[in-house]
């Protein structure tokens, strides 16, 4: 397939698992507020929200004052949920052939509703509807997605969109409890099984015991878990090795390389050795080896630098003049 | 029923050739079984095209290309509503072949009598001709006997005759393509006394295996004068009447008269000559 | 039951193509539609027409407007009531438009040829090659398969009598097939039983038809031809079309940065590495093709295409430089193409034609610029416009100065009445002009699909139905014999 194609529809899928993680990131930390607040806790779990998503940065000082509304309607935040809907429209809009009717329809539903004056009023009224809205649409999307979608190599490219961002939303989750400045209490905790959706499972697996060391267990190592760091990086290098043809445990490029080291480095250390190096560290140290895949996934199917410098270039047309 | 028609000729010269000058006769009649609603003749270079009718009757597009070129490329496009014109269950028999020297004078069939450029009336002939008369002695019961007669005993078979191929040729080697099919027929027809003439044009294979032949490149067949009733079609090479299913480019004494393109040039013979016909039924 | 919609409807002076032009009785080919129109509710018909509005939203039939930040899509009006066109009437058309498109074809051939119409001072050799889409580049070669216009959208106008007559011929990138398209689904959906009791000819084909167009023109005959669609981009107005047409053709739909030229051949990258490409159809005018060859600055072509097309290892369609036939002087000459190389009359006539250019047609229309339409040769899209009945003193003023400044741009037209057609408006239905764009596909042979795109000049009075001119469009219904 064309590899702007391929882009697009791995950045739809990116940008969408995006919208979804920070909404819930929103949502769970907004009841985490009001329970604190009326606790009578005045830390600032907005400060390490924004933190973790690497959103303060950008932040004005009149957006720290609503931290909700910039996370969600922000126009100056790259991916706040109404750019990382717009954008997921954008990619979605330029690879329009390749999608089936249903996803363009729900996708561009969401779309015109986040940009209609509707869309704040809902939030306003009832915010818990819009942020159902928001999710409800993610995960219709990931149905549609599976259901009717041809599952050919846009597919693959787009479920490697989803569990790479996946993998990201988690790690971000989990690092806002190390970003705390404090010993997270059990609200902070549940907090972010919330935000991953893994309150029951996690519960079924620990039964009461909930800790950090778990908890982070839990989020990094699950074998079966979708939204576990290690489901989705096992995920990732299988879709990759889908595109490519090449047996598991081999690698024909870059990206297929990096997935291998970070998979064998899930499968082959423990949430004691993790918490040894410092679970902070240790999540940035994943991050960047997060980033690094998506770049090489971008230079190895989209750039095509290797094709390319082996074609040669065709002559250049000079102009030329000539004085009197 | 309407029909649609595309003819493409087209013509590759080894090297260029000049002064090309060319007459086509590509642009369906207009007469009480057909009506051209359009026609679209179109040539490759650019040419001026001039129109002009024939002394049969029929349509001729000219053109010149003095400038060198090394292709040509002929196309005709027509469009034509075809009406019924026989009536399969009530031939027109009952006009004796003796009733036909009423006609013979007339102007209408003179020409359709006598000899032609690639058709003799010779003792042979005559002879092949009276016996497949056999004791018939109905106008349309011998022209369809010898219809018949060319249809089972003579083969179809292309790369054997040429354009310039004579209907004696033809009888005695008892094979060749539609126009070898008509010129034989219309010798025997002629011999006999009945005025047959030459007809070009399509013919639209209704047939579900695309069965019959011809149908692929233009077409020929015969007309025979009936007394009384006018002219009747018969497909020697389908061993057909003629019907709705056929479209008529013209008619004349034989292939000369009505050949689709004719031509003259300086220069080598065409490397290559393809031609493709294709019909197609409109109001299905 | 009756509703009230007609009662009130006035035909005016102008030929109404519903009830002809006495306005009095419903021409035949319109009573099954207007039965059901006058069986329905008025509740009914607003229903219908929300529901196809919104369907269009939905689907994201859109069209962009530019200068217009938060609203950049839009849909393009659609209007319930078919515009039908009896069978006799179509097929006459159909003819017509074959002829022409032959006739400009065979003039393109000849003036990047020999060019013998201008020998024979048929055509001035001067309003060809000062045409402003005339391509020196293209002067000897032969395109393939000889076909210059691929894709013809040429737009009929009827008169006040009725007849149809010829306004202009878009042979660089025509659009609005894709409308044809989908308005015909929203019609199927809104009137099926009226549809079908009416044996309208179906338009369906035409994705299938276009394919084997550009099918047709590949360089690699031996196998299934690598045929892509190249599209300005996301932003352009009518990027929906592209993917629309790409979708139901099953090609690539590609941007200029997924094509890459080496050593005279076209390629696209893939996620498998670089796929060469036999046929592009292009929806980029000339001008933004190959940055080496045209505009320097386009971000949008590929640089090294026009090597590779010379070289005739792809084909384009359109071909280049067939926008001297969309150039209005140009237009003026077509009936005498058609006489010079088809030796026949043109079927189809069109709009008289004043050519600044000529001393005598000039004095001509600057004497008399309140009863003209004034043009500019080669815009497109209702723009460089003057109606002479409805311009001021001042407007007329400045056309004079810019016709007299450079003639060779401006041509001019007596103003024609465009038919109307009753249309749903804000007060009921009303009378609006429309014309007719129908699509011609020339490959093996050439392809008309029955009827066409009605577009509606949706402003009282309007003579304007260009989509960027707050037009709207119709189903057209070619009914079968």
């Amino acid at each position: 397939m064309l590899s702007r194609v391929a882009d697009n529809l791995y950045w739809m899928n990116r940008y969408v698992e995006r919208a979804e993680g920070v909404t819930r990131l929103v949502e769970v930390k907004r009841d985490t507020n009001l329970e604190a607040e009326a606790k009578g806790d005045k830390r600032d779990y907005w400060r390490s929200a924004l933190q973790a998503m690497c959103a303060s940065e950008g932040a004005q000082e009149e957006d720290l004052n609503d931290p909700e509304s910039f996370i969600l309607f922000s126009k100056r935040w790259s991916s706040s949920v109404i750019n990382s809907i717009n954008q997921a429209r954008e990619n979605a809009r330029m690879v329009r052939d390749q999608l089936s009717e249903e996803i363009w329809v729900e996708l561009n539903n969401l779309y015109l509703f986040l940009n209609s004056p509707d869309a704040q009023q809902t939030y306003l009224q009832d915010s818990s509807k819009f942020f159902r809205r928001v999710i409800r649409f993610s995960l219709v999307f990931q149905g549609l997605s599976d259901a009717t979608v041809h599952q050919d190599e846009g597919w693959l490219f787009m479920s490697l969109g989803k569990y790479l961002e996946r993998a990201d939303q988690t790690s971000r989750a989990l690092d806002t409890l190390t970003l705390l400045g404090n010993e997270p209490t059990r609200l902070d905790l549940i907090g972010v099984l919330r935000i991953c959706s893994a309150q029951s499972a996690y519960r079924k697996r620990y039964r009461g015991d909930l800790n950090l060391r778990n908890v982070a267990d839990f989020l990094l190592f699950s074998q079966d878990f979708p939204r576990s760091l290690r489901f989705a990086i096992r995920r990732i290098d299988s879709n990759l090795h889908d595109i490519s043809g090449v047996p598991a445990g081999n690698f024909s490029n870059e990206a297929e390389r990096l997935t291998g080291s970070v998979l064998a480095q899930l499968n082959f250390s423990g949430i004691d050795a993790m918490l040894e190096t410092g679970l902070h560290e240790s999540i940035d140290d994943l991050q960047k080896k997060l980033i690094e895949v998506g770049q090489s996934i971008f230079e190895t199917y989209v750039l095509l630098p290797f094709e390319i410098k082996n074609a040669s270039v065709p002559p250049v047309v000079q102009s030329q003049m000539q004085q009197q | 029923m309407r029909l649609y028609v595309l003819h493409k000729t087209y013509y590759r010269y080894p090297s260029p050739v000049r002064e090309s000058f060319n007459e086509l006769r590509l642009q369906p009649l207009s007469n009480d079984w057909q009506h051209c609603e359009s026609c679209f003749v179109s040539v490759l270079p650019t040419a001026q095209m001039r129109q002009y009718l024939d002394l049969n009757g029929n349509l001729v597009h000219h053109f010149e290309i003095p400038y060198e070129h090394s292709k040509l490329i002929i196309e005709s496009r027509s469009t034509i509503l075809t009406q019924k014109r026989v009536d399969f269950d009530n031939f027109p028999y009952g006009v004796s072949l003796q009733s036909l020297r009423e006609v013979e004078g007339q102007p209408e069939c003179r020409p359709y009598l006598q000899t032609s450029q690639f058709i003799d009336i010779n003792p042979e002939a005559w002879r092949m001709a009276v016996d497949v008369r056999a004791d018939s002695q109905d106008v349309f019961q011998t022209a369809y006997q010898i219809m018949e007669f060319i249809y089972l005993n003579y083969e179809y078979c292309v790369s054997t005759t040429t354009v310039e191929t004579h209907a004696n040729e033809v009888l005695q080697s008892k094979r060749g393509v539609c126009q070898d099919f008509a010129h034989a027929a219309i010798a025997l027809c002629r011999c006999l006394g009945i005025p047959a003439r030459y007809v070009s044009g399509y013919f639209y294979d209704a047939t579900r295996d695309q069965s019959m032949r011809g149908a692929g490149a233009s077409h020929a067949w015969l007309e025979v004068m009936v007394n009384g009733y006018g002219w009747f079609g018969l497909d020697p090479t389908n061993n057909r009447v003629v019907d709705e299913n056929y479209v008529i480019l013209g008619s004349g004494r034989d292939y000369t008269d009505v050949a689709p393109v004719t031509g003259t040039y300086f220069g080598p013979s065409p490397e290559s000559l393809q031609v493709s016909v294709e019909v197609k039924r409109l109001d299905d | 039951m009756q509703n009230e919609l007609f009662t009130s409807y006035e035909t005016d002076v102008f030929f109404d193509e519903m009830f002809g032009s006495d306005g009095i009785a419903p021409l035949d080919h319109y009573r099954s539609i207007l039965n059901r129109l006058k069986s329905l509710e008025p509740t009914q018909i607003e229903e219908k027409q929300k529901q196809a509005d919104s369907s269009f939203l939905e689907h994201g039939v859109t069209f962009t407007v530019y200068g217009d930040d938060e609203g950049t899509e839009r849909i393009f009006p659609f209007d319930l009531i078919p515009r039908v066109i009896p069978d006799k009437e179509w097929q006459k058309v159909e003819q017509g438009l074959r002829q022409r498109i032959l006739a400009l074809n065979l003039f393109l051939n000849d003036v990047y040829h020999d060019g013998k119409i201008m020998a024979e001072g048929v055509v001035p050799e001067e309003v060809v090659k000062s045409s402003a889409h005339y391509r020196q580049e293209m002067v000897g070669f032969d395109v393939p398969r000889d076909i210059f216009v691929h894709i013809c959208g040429t737009d009929l106008i009827r008169d006040e009598t009725g007849r149809y007559l010829v306004l202009e011929d878009n042979a660089r990138c025509p659009s609005g097939a894709s409308y044809l398209l989908e308005n015909r689904e929203i019609m199927k959906k809104t009137f099926p039983g009226t549809y079908q009791a009416m044996s309208v000819r179906s338009v369906e084909a035409y994705p299938e038809l276009l394919l084997r167009s550009l099918e047709f023109l590949s360089p690699r005959q031996s196998q299934k031809p690598v045929c892509v669609l190249l599209t300005p981009g996301v932003y352009n107005s009518a990027y929906f079309e592209h993917t629309f047409l790409a979708r139901q053709m099953g090609i690539e739909i590609v941007e200029g940065k997924d094509l890459i030229a080496i050593d005279g051949h076209v390629y696209m990258r893939t996620t498998h590495g670089l796929v060469q490409v036999d046929v592009i159809y292009r929806r980029l005018d000339d001008a933004f093709l190959d940055p080496l060859f045209f505009e320097e600055d386009s971000l949008l072509g590929v640089s090294g295409l026009m090597d590779a097309y010379l070289k005739g290892n792809v084909a384009l369609a359109n071909g280049i430089g067939t926008g001297v036939v969309d150039d209005k002087v140009t237009y003026a000459y077509v009936p005498e193409m058609i006489r010079f190389y088809l030796g026949q009359d043109p079927i189809l006539e069109q709009v008289p034609t004043y050519l600044c250019w000529n001393d005598q047609d000039r004095d001509y229309v600057l004497n008399n610029l309140s009863e003209l339409v004034v043009k500019s040769a080669n815009e497109s899209g209702g723009y460089g416009m003057l109606v002479g009945s409805a311009s001021t003193k001042k407007e007329r003023e400045e056309f004079a100065q810019m016709i007299q400044a450079s003639p060779r741009d401006y041509i001019a037209q007596p103003i024609i009445s465009l038919s109307r057609h009753p249309t749903f408006c804000e007060n009921g239905i009303e009378g609006r002009h429309v014309d007719l764009r129908p699509f011609i596909l020339y490959g093996e042979d050439i392809e008309i699909v029955p009827g066409g795109l009605t577009r509606v000049a949706l402003k009282k009075g309007s003579l304007v139905v260009n989509s960027s001119q707050g037009g709207g469009s119709k189903d057209t219904w070619v009914l079968k014999d």
